[in-house]
């Protein structure tokens, strides 16, 4: 990649980007408030099904869907993706947060840079004609800064396990370097996830994970809550 | 590649001959066909076309809708064998109110080669609304099933679809030994796709007891309520208030594109996520058709 396309992803990986990722624990925080995780290990373990079981099967199947049409300037086959990761999304609080960060990420990108596809796009996106999912925005925008789609993969993995460990250290005692090695015994794990993810078209998003489903719903109710998912 | 493999991962099976009766032959491809319409005594069973493992002996008349029509599909077989490949269809026209399921639980038996393959599709005309609650799918060991399931909503239906599986003959101590359960859920409408939601299941792989995925639970189950002209977000807590009591662990959540409410349900005993189910399925029918959900006795 040249320069400024892996500068462009350090940019987007970096926890320091405005998509609202503070907001958001995808369920963990009720995790954590039903005993279910209350230490380094269970929150690896926990977080590997997330990178397997979610991510992996659905928003990574997603995010090179909309790279490759990004690539072609497809912007049909873009909102399809986008589409397609709502409907398979049945959590609802996780739909709302993908949309959200989503949202962010895209008026960010369509400030920073003059694209007309991430224009369009946006246009779609405000007339509540495609989602705007946070793994569609990310597979446009670095399509559109020559990120190659494998590490836009892994980006989005980093980003998501961040996010995660930033949460995790709000809700439970866990230090800096035990987030560190969580980050970095999830290597594996994450290439695991893209990997698998690799030959799946839009119409072969499967993401499993019941349990998370439930808890996410208990969240929806719960009274007191840090995060928005 | 075998053609009538319906996902990559059933390719391998698919190339493998059935020792006894062959793919496709009688006996092998059983067929289901129901038609329900509205008419003067309200719904009537019109159509009805059933060949092994099928068999419809009539349509009951215990609901408690006045206008409802119910069928039990009984089965005179075992459960489903390695080679199997079975074609449901079940349609309720204009304002018909149906409820399908089945007499006693589908028991997917131990395979050598090859795979069973079930193929579902529901649609409810305008108005309309079914049930379509079957009893719970039990994979026993060395299994391989996939089934497919599509319900089409044309404007203003309604429909409920269950699915229950149980990993094995949890009574002899048998647990996730199958070897692989696919089960695809897909909802559509005159907009075209709704949702849809898949269950990957390959024990010898992957752990189905991982954390987030079934944790400590074996029996899993889902009820779609598909109210596409509903307020999702009311009925969703509604519902969700209505299977917290219960003894599975169990949550409802509001599907994409305003197609209604999922409520999924883990527990440890087909029993227990069945009941909270039908909690869900009896609130569900009186918002939806003003009238409670038939027991689920089928004796």
């Amino acid at each position: 990649m040249s320069d400024a396309a892996t500068l462009e992803s350090f940019r987007l990986a970096d926890s320091f980007l405005p998509v609202g990722t503070y907001t958001v624990s995808y369920g963990l925080e009720q995790f954590i408030q039903d005993d279910r995780v209350d230490d380094a290990a269970d929150l690896e373990a926990l977080l590997s099904t997330y990178l397997r079981r979610q991510v992996g099967p659905a928003e990574l199947v997603a995010l090179r869907a909309a790279h490759a049409a990004a690539t072609d300037g497809n912007l049909e086959a873009v909102c399809r993706a986008d589409q397609r990761l709502s409907a398979v999304t049945l959590a609802a609080e996780f739909r709302e947060s993908a949309k959200q960060s989503g949202d962010r990420l895209l008026s960010l990108q369509t400030d920073l840079c003059d694209e007309a596809l991430l224009d369009r796009y946006a246009e779609r996106v405000a007339a509540d004609e495609a989602p705007g999912n946070y793994a569609v925005v990310l597979g446009v925008a670095t399509a559109l800064a020559d990120v190659a789609v494998r590490d836009a993969c892994l980006l989005c993995c980093h980003g998501f396990v961040t996010g995660l460990l930033g949460a995790a250290q709000r809700l439970l005692s866990l230090g800096h370097t035990d987030a560190q090695r969580i980050l970095n015994d999830l290597q594996p794990v994450i290439t695991a996830a893209v990997e698998e993810s690799a030959d799946r078209g839009i119409d072969e998003m499967t993401p499993f994970a019941p349990l998370v489903d439930v808890l996410a719903a208990e969240h929806e109710r719960a009274e007191r809550r840090l995060f928005a998912s | 590649m075998a053609a009538d493999a319906p996902h990559p991962a059933f390719e391998g099976y698919a190339t493998e001959a059935v020792p006894q009766a062959a793919v496709g032959s009688p006996g092998k491809d059983g067929v289901l066909e129901l038609t329900f319409e509205r008419t003067a005594d309200g719904t009537t069973l019109v159509h009805d076309y059933a060949t092994v493992p099928f068999h419809v002996s009539g349509t009951l008349g215990h609901d408690p809708h006045p206008d409802a029509d119910t069928v039990f599909v009984q089965s005179p077989t075992g459960g489903i064998a390695q080679g199997d490949r079975h074609d449901v269809s079940i349609t309720v026209e204009e304002e018909a109110v149906a409820h399908v399921s089945t007499q006693s639980s589908t028991k997917v038996q131990t395979m050598t080669c090859n795979y069973a393959a079930a193929d579902t599709t529901l649609s409810v005309g305008t108005d309309g609304h079914l049930d379509y609650v079957p009893e719970p799918t039990i994979l026993h060991a060395d299994s391989r099933y996939v089934q497919e399931l599509t319900v089409d909503l044309a404007p203003g239906a309604t429909a409920v679809v269950s699915d229950v599986v149980v990993p094995g003959r949890l009574a002899r101590g048998e647990r996730f030994e199958f070897e692989r359960y696919l089960s695809r859920v897909r909802g559509t409408g005159p907009d075209g796709l709704l949702f849809e939601d898949a269950t990957h299941l390959t024990p010898g792989d992957r752990d189905p007891t991982a954390p987030g995925v079934l944790g400590e639970f074996t029996v899993y189950g889902t009820s779609f309520v598909l109210a596409p002209h509903r307020d999702e977000a009311e009925l969703s807590d509604a519902l969700h208030a209505a299977v917290t009591d219960g003894e599975a662990r169990a949550g409802a959540t509001a599907l994409p594109n305003g197609a209604g409410v999922a409520v999924r349900a883990l527990g440890d005993r087909a029993e227990t996520v069945q009941a909270t189910l039908h909690a869900a399925w009896d609130h569900a029918r009186q918002e939806l058709v003003d009238a409670p959900a038939p027991s689920g006795r089928k004796y």
